[in-house]
């Protein structure tokens, strides 16, 4: 879905406050957006909904910290979630993300710095009168009551009449496609049921912004997959803005409209899914999003957009920056196993500026649609190359263990990111 | 099930056995018309003066009865609360309040009889029911406490949280959540400390004063001075009258867990 | 939120407990400080003389009375109920086999009292039983020593011994010993080195309810113990209600409060390593 461009516009890293601003080559990824935006039906600008008008609310926070104790969880947290956006907070655990997310529903409060919905300072607002609603992650459905009343409770809250309560829930248990489980105690339904209930529950008060903390990581991977495509759909069909929180990166980047990772209590980029897997900010976003081969390099030169590298079993590599790096720096030069082309035979005709290196096939793992080999290198490094089974023995001659191989990538592909973000 | 287990096994037996043998030793006893332990013939003598002509032990009954409803009541009511403040709540004071509700627990009753009635004497309360009412809800608070908040340990927070959430101010999370999540918990809480409250001696020794006899003080003053086969009788009463009870508070439960 | 709600709701247990449990305890300690009253009571004068009562050698023998029945009948519970709860434990059909232990306990103390009082009384069902035998000539008196006090205290304290353990034997995994024999172990050697230090938890605590309640103990000597078992509780409630010795009677309450306090904090250091490796049971 997202391909690379030919000349991948590279990001300039302004630090202000921590925030990463990834100021890239706009145009590009602009238009690229729009075609998104386009042959996505349903997306942001299609809303169903009857007004058409989002509904959402934009979520502004602004250099909030918080600590428990002296563990740091929040540092100098700053970012904007936009009206009606799906934006997702990815990180792997202990990274403050639910922490963020319990912060703008209410249930913790931040040591420094604000939270504002729609520009209004939200902080002095108890969670119950906050306009905002939480999927939790263990579901928290109220055990005694059944899957109709868990999603009425916050209309008979509301003291609204039982004909009104009736025609509102029917209409969310419509939408989230619980037909005929209405008289089910929490306990006799599914793990996927549950997690209906709560998101419809959630849904029924129309909050301006909808949290969901890891709702679907209870759930097997073939139901978590259907799950995020009714979720996408529901957050079409409504049009509040949704953030989400989550640990998978697939998660992630297949629903959201943005995505903030981090780590260790900073946000250490903000962007779209495929700014994210594409251009990653730093060594730890590289890491963490995808699979990747990174190794620290030295830069030796740089000719315009060309760098040349001396990369820690790579040797001499080539690359493409449109920011060059300084020349006798350390930084980390990355390239996704997916990019590196594999082959026994030595291609003929490559383009200018390919990386071309020989190996010996240490392991291969046949995974169905793909295979992956780690290829040592004669320095002893083993760089990772992902073949896609594109067509059935058609892929060239079969490779297998410990056959002689060249592995090759074009500079456009490999990317310099800076040393590891988000610890020191 | 392993075919080596026959030293656990005989032991099991032996304790079963151990356990239930002196009952079954007063139930028959309570029908036999000899005085001794020797077998005579059937009689219902014993239960006829057990219901007839003794009016000292119905009013100990009635004693017990009305101690055992009010301190268990008020009991659940505060130590519920209580629970649900220790579970879910973060104070001052907070490891005091853990602390010491659940000492009169640990300790041997006979330093809660003992304190009590040292406290009572020094402040000049006259002793009888009443002191007796407080010394049972002190005792019944630790178990009402335990039982509610191994309940609400079942249940996460989060529901609390999502209360809140949905809009639900503290009074309707209460009423409408936490209350009805634990009522399993508070009720056999409630039984609990019914049931404790019937069956204790030791406290009530110290604490009771003239015209206050329970139940059990009853029993006691009954086998201390002239064993008579009426107490064989009345443990027969009392063993078939708990069955039912505990039979009855279990499919409550059932129906209400349901 | 959870900051405004947890002080209020548990202030009325806090207030109850504080008036009549921690001021009477503390009353109690007061008192062992102060001269003896004439007719009860106390005078308020400070004095050690409770605690020079306290080294009189007959204190001090009812003292060693009182723990030797405690230990011995403690010992006797927990070699009783150890093999008992693991037999449940491993049993297909455990809650019929704990209810069976448990139905007993429905009945009152004093009733399940009064029945050993019944059967090792001189006129009682051991007795009858062995004189129509021909095993003995004339009765026994099997009541009024502190054996029958043993066996009476282990008679009462076996569910609260079976229960703790049970609960931490059912929870633990076995196929550990599986792999102890695997590993080599004999089958002793497995559930001495395996099974009893991961339920160690369940035994400590087995251990203190049966100790602590059968150290403070009253009823129970009381009705069947003789002049060789004369124990604690009783010597409190007679400084209480007949010799009235009260500064006496609280500093003997003080020192069962400062054991169980012991006992307690034996409990809490066990408890504190329990997490290491008590398996679950898959």
């Amino acid at each position: 879905m997202y391909q690379t461009p030919a000349i991948a516009g590279s990001p300039v890293l302004t630090v202000r406050k921590n925030v990463l601003t990834v100021r890239r080559n706009v145009l590009t990824h602009q238009r690229k957006r729009d075609i998104l935006v386009d042959v996505a039906p349903g997306r942001p600008n299609t809303r169903r909904r009857q007004s058409g008008k989002l509904k959402g609310s934009e979520v502004r926070i602004d250099g909030v910290d918080k600590a428990f104790g002296e563990f740091p969880a929040l540092i100098d947290v700053s970012l904007t979630v936009k009206k009606g956006e799906f934006f997702s907070l990815l990180g792997p655990s202990g990274c403050g993300k639910t922490t963020l997310l319990r912060i703008i529903a209410g249930f913790e409060t931040p040591d420094v710095g604000s939270v504002l919905i729609d520009d209004v300072d939200i902080l002095p607002i108890p969670p119950n009168r906050r306009h905002v609603n939480t999927v939790f992650q263990s579901y928290a459905l109220f055990p005694h009551l059944s899957v109709f009343e868990n999603i009425a409770f916050p209309l008979r809250l509301r003291g609204l009449g039982e004909k009104v309560v009736t025609q509102r829930v029917e209409s969310y248990i419509e939408l989230v496609r619980l037909h005929g489980q209405a008289r089910k105690m929490p306990s006799q339904i599914s793990g996927g049921q549950k997690q209906r209930v709560a998101i419809a529950r959630a849904l029924i008060n129309e909050p301006d912004v909808l949290l969901l903390d890891e709702p679907l990581s209870a759930l097997d991977a073939k139901l978590r997959q259907q799950l995020l495509i009714e979720l996408d759909t529901i957050h079409d069909s409504v049009g509040v803005t949704f953030i989400y929180v989550t640990h998978d990166q697939q998660e992630a980047l297949s629903v959201s409209d943005r995505v903030a990772v981090m780590n260790l209590g900073r946000v250490l980029q903000i962007g779209a899914p495929f700014e994210i897997y594409e251009q990653p900010a730093d060594e730890f976003v590289a890491n963490f999003i995808g699979d990747t081969n990174i190794q620290p390099a030295v830069v030796t030169s740089v000719e315009g957009e060309l760098s040349r590298l001396d990369a820690e079993g790579l040797g001499p590599v080539v690359v493409t920056c449109d920011v060059p790096p300084e020349p006798g720096h350390t930084v980390r030069h990355t390239i996704r196993p997916e990019k590196i082309r594999i082959s026994k035979k030595r291609p003929e005709g490559l383009a200018p500026n390919t990386n071309i290196l020989q190996g010996l096939v240490d392991e291969r793992i046949y995974s169905g649609f793909q295979s992956k080999f780690f290829v040592e290198l004669p320095s002893g490094y083993v760089i990772k190359a992902f073949q896609q089974h594109a067509r059935f023995l058609d892929d060239g001659p079969e490779i297998e263990w410990k056959d002689p191989v060249w592995v090759w990538w074009n500079a456009n592909d490999g990317y310099v990111v800076t040393p590891r973000g988000g610890d020191e | 099930m392993s075919t080596k287990s026959g030293f656990p096994r005989f032991v099991y037996i032996f304790v079963t056995f151990f356990l239930i043998a002196p009952l079954i030793v007063l139930v028959v006893a309570s029908f036999n018309a000899s005085r001794s332990m020797q077998w005579e013939r059937f009689s219902l003598e014993w239960y006829r003066r057990l219901f007839f002509q003794s009016r000292d032990l119905w009013r100990a009954v009635r004693n017990s009865v009305v101690i055992a409803l009010s301190s268990a009541t008020v009991a659940t009511i505060i130590g519920s609360l209580a629970a649900i403040g220790i579970r879910w709540g973060r104070f001052r004071l907070k490891s005091y309040v853990q602390t010491v509700t659940l000492m009169p627990l640990l300790l041997p009753e006979i330093i809660l009889g003992v304190s009590l009635l040292i406290f009572f004497a020094s402040i000049g309360v006259p002793l009888g029911l009443g002191t007796i009412f407080i010394a049972h809800t002190c005792f019944n608070l630790p178990f009402v406490i335990l039982i509610v908040l191994a309940r609400l340990e079942e249940f996460d927070f989060s529901i609390i949280e999502a209360a809140y959430d949905l809009g639900a101010r503290e009074r309707d999370t209460l009423i409408r959540v936490i209350v009805p999540v634990s009522m399993p918990g508070i009720l056999s809480a409630f039984l609990t400390a019914v049931t404790l409250s019937l069956e204790d001696f030791v406290i009530t020794f110290f604490v009771a004063g003239p015209g206050s006899t329970t139940l059990p003080l009853y029993v006691y003053s009954a086998i201390r001075f002239g064993v008579s086969p009426v107490i064989n009788a009345l443990s027969v009463v009392m063993i078939a009258v708990t069955v039912a009870l505990v039979l009855l508070a279990r499919n409550m439960l059932k129906y209400i867990a349901k | 939120m959870r900051n405004r709600s947890g002080g209020l709701y548990t202030a009325p247990v806090t207030v109850w407990i504080t008036v009549f449990f921690v001021v009477p305890l503390a009353i109690v300690v007061l008192y062992s400080f102060l001269e003896k009253g004439l007719y009860g009571g106390v005078r308020y004068r400070f004095s050690l003389d409770a605690y020079r009562a306290l080294a009189n050698p007959l204190i001090i023998r009812v003292a060693w009375t009182t723990f030797r029945i405690a230990l011995v009948s403690t010992i006797g519970t927990v070699l009783l109920a150890l093999p008992a709860a693991y037999y449940i434990a491993r049993s297909s059909r455990r809650t019929m086999l704990l209810v069976l232990i448990i139905v007993p306990f429905w009945t009152n103390f004093l009733i399940r009292v009064y029945a050993w009082m019944a059967i090792l009384g001189t006129n009682g069902f051991l007795n009858s039983i062995l004189l129509s035998l021909g095993i003995i000539g004339e009765p026994v008196r099997f009541l009024y020593n502190q054996w029958a006090v043993i066996v009476v205290l282990i008679y009462t304290s076996l569910p609260f011994a079976i229960l703790p353990l049970y609960a931490s034997i059912e929870k633990f995994d076995f196929t550990l010993i599986e792999a102890a024999r695997d590993l080599g172990a004999s089958r002793f050697a497995a559930i001495v080195r395996i099974m009893i230090p991961n339920i160690r938890a369940g035994i400590v605590t087995a251990i203190l309810f049966t100790f602590i309640p059968n150290f403070g103990e009253y009823a129970v000597p009381q009705l069947v113990g003789g002049r060789d078992s004369f124990m604690i509780g009783n010597v409190i409630a007679r400084e209480l209600t007949v010799t009235r010795n009260w500064p006496l009677a609280a500093a003997m309450a003080l020192i069962i409060t400062v054991i169980t306090a012991g006992g307690m904090v034996v409990y809490s250091a066990a408890n504190r390593t329990r997490g290491r490796g008590s398996g679950r049971r898959v």
